[in-house]
């Protein structure tokens, strides 16, 4: 146990990767949408803003996610780390860091709402479909979502790492025809309206459990392709 | 002596290509040992799949009699920074060190401070921008001050200026004497680590084709020099695998031991011997092996 803990602490042994660099994308993010609110607003505008710059760090989770498998696992190994180890350690961290991204997500989102969006009523984290069933379901919301964006760049990489570029462009592809097949069944049964009722319906919480579900069974459903992992 | 890694039957095959061909072999405790080979004769594979970095396609590795695959008890116990080691994205030295005392029980940070010292390695420069030699000082220094029980150092050389492979050569002898352990140095820098080596493990075309003591291997040949008349006259029907002459001075290897009859004779006509380049005898051995590989596979091709 204390040398899956001790994973933990080498993913976070260089700061700047998990927690910094993602507090500036953020930062930077909102400090710009603010100052584009800012302009609006002095052209007159005066509707409420919404702005997706919130999904940038998201995104970088991606690719520490990927860091993680192509970089972080191969030193693991010349730490005498097993394989159960580093992948019980990372992902722990990514909980860890993304439970940090989610509270930050829901202090920004109540700060938001309190001061009417930063006085120039534009909404950065509290967007309203997100926050319809308060703060504690937008926080499992953001926290679901930054999991899944790891879970699915770290996978992606241990499938390239294992199997190469080929079987990984073939699952992306395979991917995305199902999603698009998906799309067609529903075109054809006419059943869009019922698919966007089902999403109104449900809730960020639902939607929220549905992610985690899909990270977590990715978690999983991966590790024994980094079981036979060469770094 | 005790076993502390013993193999049998390893063989490896990376799609058509046979890395490892049923390799046995075993390592003793607490002996410095050199894995030497050329390049690609599988020196690297070896080494990953006894830290099960890597997978045997089949065959059996025991390490402190166990399997050492996703075994924390045995892993805890091994050091094996490889030659073209990752570290993990925008990391220093500093990193490096810090993660390694997290996970070496035996870490020793004095020690690290001082070879970081030695080989004057900037701590807190991007892994990514060091020069290839101050990557290769990052391994040496893991390697060394982890001080593991069984410690693996893949060219750990490469890059490093001569100053620096002294200090590795002359630390490692240092912290060995004071810290017994098994440690396997892979190299094709032959001569420069014969006097650090105790045992020769050579590996040619994924065969082990040598595994003996570097003292019982430097005995089975000689350099005979001197006069020339004199030099051919001693070698006359026996194997010479190397001749350098120099006005009428001659130095001449020839296989095999010198019995004490033949030292006599030495002696009586004025010869001198010396010992004989470890990489002459590794080379010369390495020749033959691969030679009567190519005249077999030639005859089955017939």
């Amino acid at each position: 146990m204390s040398r899956t803990l001790n994973v933990v602490r080498m993913q976070l042994v260089n700061r700047q990767t998990y927690v910094w660099v993602p507090l500036m994308v953020l930062a930077g993010a909102l400090v710009i949408t603010i100052a584009i609110w800012a302009a609006l607003s002095s052209g007159g505008l005066e509707g409420a803003k919404y702005g997706g710059g919130a999904q940038a760090p998201l995104w970088y989770f991606a690719i520490v996610g990927v860091q993680a498998l192509t970089r972080t696992f191969p030193f693991s190994q010349a730490m005498s780390v097993t394989r159960r180890e580093f992948h019980l350690g990372t992902i722990l961290t990514a909980a860890l860091t993304s439970f940090l991204l989610a509270a930050i997500f829901v202090v920004g989102g109540v700060i938001e709402r309190a001061t009417d969006g930063w006085g120039v009523n534009g909404y950065f984290f509290a967007l309203d479909w997100i926050w319809a069933d308060g703060p504690l379901v937008a926080g499992f919301f953001y926290f679901a979502m930054a999991m899944l964006f790891f879970v699915a760049g770290y996978t992606g990489a241990a499938i390239l790492k294992r199997y190469g570029n080929i079987v990984l462009t073939a699952t992306l592809i395979v991917l995305a025809l199902l999603l698009i097949g998906g799309m067609w069944l529903l075109g054809r049964l006419d059943a869009w309206g019922t698919f966007f009722g089902w999403f109104a319906t449900a809730g960020p919480g639902m939607l929220a459990l549905l992610m985690a579900a899909v990270a977590a069974v990715l978690a999983v459903a991966m590790f024994p392709v980094l079981r036979r992992t060469v770094p | 002596m005790t076993a502390v890694i013993e193999v049998s039957g390893l063989t490896k095959r990376y799609g058509d290509t046979l890395a490892l061909d049923d390799v046995s072999f075993s390592i003793e405790k607490d002996t410095i040992y050199g894995l030497l080979g050329r390049n690609g004769a599988g020196k690297t594979t070896i080494m990953s799949i006894l830290t099960a970095q890597n997978f045997a396609t089949s065959g059996s590795v025991r390490v402190f009699g166990e399997e050492p695959y996703e075994n924390a008890r045995v892993l805890s116990r091994l050091c094996f920074v490889r030659e073209s080691q990752k570290y993990p994205e925008d990391a220093s030295p500093l990193h490096a060190f810090r993660t390694a005392r997290l996970f070496f029980p035996n870490w020793d940070q004095e020690l690290a401070d001082r070879l970081v010292d030695e080989f004057q390695l900037p701590l807190k420069r991007p892994i990514k921008k060091l020069s290839r030699g101050q990557l290769s000082a990052v391994g040496v220094i893991i390697g060394l001050a982890a001080r593991a029980e069984i410690t693996f150092f893949d060219e750990p050389y490469l890059g490093l200026d001569a100053v620096a492979r002294q200090i590795f050569y002359d630390r490692l002898l240092e912290d060995y004497a004071e810290h017994p352990r098994t440690v396997i140095l892979s190299s094709h820098l032959i001569d420069e680590v014969s006097n650090l080596i105790e045992k020769v493990l050579v590996v040619d075309r994924g065969r082990i084709i040598m595994a003996e003591d570097t003292d019982a291997v430097r005995d089975r040949a000689a350099n005979i020099v001197g006069d020339t008349a004199a030099v051919d006259a001693f070698v006359a029907g026996r194997t010479v695998i190397h001749r350098e002459s120099l006005g009428r001075v001659s130095s001449v290897t020839v296989m095999g031991a010198l019995t004490d009859e033949d030292r006599r004779e030495l002696s009586a006509h004025g010869l001198d011997v010396t010992p004989v380049s470890l990489q002459q005898l590794i080379v010369r051995a390495t020749q033959n092996a691969t030679g009567s590989t190519a005249a077999s596979e030639e005859g089955s091709l017939r």
